[in-house]
């Protein structure tokens, strides 16, 4: 154990001191300061710009209204419709640039539906005009005129505003956007922050591997400790490393300004829900385990570098699927593939830190994939280390399967 | 010290070592020979736990391979160093995972970088060093931990003659300090002035084994040369003479060299040098691989 402690300690001093390591760790917080700055010089302004000119309402769009309801426009829709008496001259003012769009209202409008868009170019403003909830509130507003409470017109116009409250773990409820912005943020956070750090350290694993091989230094160690006890010290020292990494992110978000954590929504979530914090840090250390060797040892098989990270891209693909379905997890972290996944090792780990603080995961799933990582780990770990030891000393060339099978026969 | 009993390795259906036995005594300088090939390398890497044999049993240092690898220096055949490392801590960090205490591991590198004249290049990066000066380093590198036993797998392969008279200087003064040393080579011109005794190695098997004078002994072809200006006459137990230039070389075939001297100085020949001819470690085995071709 010594041995694997000396090691350790090597390869996070040596690590620790490349160029790609400390660009990585300082230009994280830097982006998140600059993107406080930005977000603090421009504020409300950012905000209105990108409403005035990324927001799908329409604007300028003209009308021909052949049914009668239109006419006259209400005050509040005036600056954004126009009225016409007839379609040629609408849609001279359309050619003429006055208007982007032209709706024309037909007398059986109210037995059909039917509305003639005139549009420039593509289709693509009639289906703006369709989802537009502006445009929806104009007809309601102007066909119900007279007859119904504005108020009840409003809300015929927009039938619903959602408020998401979501349920604590003793069934607290946690209200507002902060609760809304928690569930999406944090997973998002936290797993995007697993695959990085993990990535970048088994990166370093893959590299360290790769370059003892082109330095032909393996043999020498192999003469001085086990295949086992050089990768049990590569995987514990860049996992040191990783988690360096990761400590320094928080302290410096920490440190940019107490409260922009919380608009982060990370501290909030891990110490409203201590146990997700626990479980978080149980699933990145198995992970980190999990991937380093899987890809130390497949990274080992490689002849050159560029070899050696195809290789082990197998794994990041693995690590990143649940990322890739985060669009379905929002809607039902527990759906039944999530839980599938959530118990296959080399899945696990990242499935499992997005679902636990999307929602309450059933203990089943935590205690099963805990249990299935455990168990895999050391088999991970013993045929890891075989195949390690023969793709270290296969020097320019990649040994075949049957060769990968019969090390592991032998070993 | 080594005892390798009955060594067996197969590749995919290629036997690279083949019930190959041998002994190495403690305090000796044991060669390891043979061409390219031969199944030096396969050998010694069993022995050093970094392979599994298919038959036979190896016992280092009396345990099994793997149990006393701090008591082993190894330098091997595909060999280097972490270029971007510092020469001090790439030796230091190799002493400790032989199980040397860090501070001591740093005095006995420096010490030894002393002694190979690279003590100045300690701080610098090996990457900065020269090809010789990485050799010497290597060579060092599996040294500094104090072995009993040393392998060294081709230690002269692509070495300067400047560095190959300097290792073999610092192989004399390790078996003075009392440490076996086992040497592989297939230039066997390089190493057969060091070594006490060899084994000689042929397609996975020991082709000669012993100690090295004695096997040049049993192999000397009785060939003695001649320097005189008279014509020499026919004398009894001579197979064959050949004139050369300003020799003759004489086969013997029944009498010994000191025979035939005294039949020259009996028949007053003028003799201006007589030499017994030694055969070379390399004439040796091309004759023995002969011969056991013929067989």
């Amino acid at each position: 154990m010594h041995k694997v402690w000396i090691i350790a300690r090597h390869e996070y001093a040596v690590n620790v001191r490349r160029l790609g390591f400390i660009l990585m760790t300082v230009l994280v917080p830097l982006l998140g300061a600059m993107g406080l700055l930005v977000a603090a010089f421009f504020g409300g302004e950012a905000t209105q710009f990108f409403e005035e000119h990324f927001a799908m309402e329409p604007k300028n769009v003209g009308l021909v209204d052949h049914l009668g309801n239109f006419t006259p426009i209400l005050p509040k829709y005036q600056d954004r419709f126009r009225l016409f008496a007839d379609e040629e001259s609408g849609r001279a003012a359309m050619m003429a640039g006055e208007i982007t769009t032209l709706l024309v209202i037909p007398e059986d409008y109210i037995a059909t539906g039917r509305v003639i868009v005139y549009s420039k170019g593509s289709s693509f403003s009639a289906a703006v005009l369709e989802e537009s909830s502006l445009v929806r509130a104009f007809f309601v507003d102007h066909l119900l005129r007279d007859r119904v409470d504005p108020l009840l017109r409003e809300r015929l116009a927009v039938p619903i505003r959602p408020v998401v409250v979501s349920l604590a773990a003793e069934g607290r409820p946690q209200e507002g956007p902060l609760s809304t912005a928690l569930n999406i943020i944090v997973p998002y956070i936290l797993g995007i922050l697993l695959i990085m750090t993990i990535f970048v350290s088994s990166g370093y694993l893959l590299r360290g591997v790769a370059e003892e091989k082109g330095d032909r230094i393996i043999e020498i160690l192999l003469s001085s400790v086990t295949a086992w006890e050089l990768m049990a010290g590569k995987v514990i020292g860049l996992g040191a490393l990783g988690l360096t990494q990761v400590l320094i992110w928080l302290g410096a978000a920490l440190g940019l300004g107490g409260g922009a954590v919380g608009l982060l929504g990370v501290a909030v979530t891990l110490l409203s829900r201590p146990e997700v914090f626990v479980l978080g840090l149980i699933y990145y250390l198995l992970g980190f385990l999990v991937y380093a060797v899987s890809m130390g040892a497949v990274g080992a098989l490689g002849s050159t570098m560029h070899e050696s990270q195809q290789l082990a891209g197998i794994f990041s693909l693995a690590a990143a699927i649940p990322l890739m379905l985060s669009g379905f997890l929002f809607s039902d972290p527990n759906m039944p593939l999530a839980r599938v996944l959530s118990w296959f090792p080399l899945t696990a780990p990242t499935m499992m830190l997005i679902r636990l603080p999307m929602t309450e995961v059933p203990l089943i799933d935590i205690v099963g994939s805990i249990v299935m990582l455990i168990l895999s780990i050391p088999a991970i770990l013993w045929a890891g280390s075989k195949v390690f030891r023969m793709g270290l000393l296969m020097y320019g060339k990649r040994p075949t399967l049957t060769q990968v099978i019969r090390a592991l026969r032998e070993a | 010290m080594l005892q390798v009993r009955d060594l067996v390795k197969r590749y995919d259906g290629f036997t690279a070592v083949d019930h190959l036995s041998f002994d190495v005594y403690s305090g000796e300088v044991f060669g390891l020979l043979g061409p390219n090939g031969a199944g030096k390398t396969t050998t010694i890497r069993i022995v050093m736990d970094i392979f599994k044999p298919d038959e036979g049993s190896v016992s280092v240092l009396g345990h099994p391979p793997g149990l006393a690898r701090e008591r082993i220096g190894y330098l091997p055949e595909e060999r280097g160093l972490y270029r971007n490392l510092k020469v001090i801590d790439v030796l230091v960090y190799l002493a400790e995972l032989k199980g040397t205490p860090r501070a001591v591991a740093e005095q006995r590198a420096r010490t030894w970088l002393e002694r190979v004249d690279l003590a100045e290049w300690s701080e610098h990066k090996v990457r900065d060093l020269s090809r010789g000066m990485q050799q010497k380093l290597q060579f060092i590198a599996c040294l500094v931990h104090d072995p009993e036993l040393i392998i060294l797998d081709e230690p002269f392969q692509g070495l300067d003659p400047v560095n190959v008279e300097l290792i073999k200087q610092l192989l004399r003064e390790l078996q003075r300090e009392g440490k076996t040393i086992v040497l592989s080579a297939h230039q066997m011109n390089l190493v057969e002035a060091l070594c006490d005794r060899i084994v000689l190695i042929h397609q996975g098997r020991a082709v000669l084994y012993g100690p090295l004078d004695e096997i040049k002994r049993r192999y000397a072809p009785r060939m003695v040369r001649v320097r005189t200006s008279a014509s020499l006459p026919d004398m009894p137990g001579v197979m064959e003479v050949q004139r050369h230039a300003d020799a003759y070389e004489i086969t013997l075939q029944e009498i010994a060299p000191q025979e035939l001297l005294r039949l020259l100085v009996e028949r007053d020949i003028p003799v201006e040098a007589f030499e017994v001819s030694s055969p070379s470690l390399e004439e040796i085995f091309i004759a023995v691989v002969k011969e056991a071709a013929h067989a």
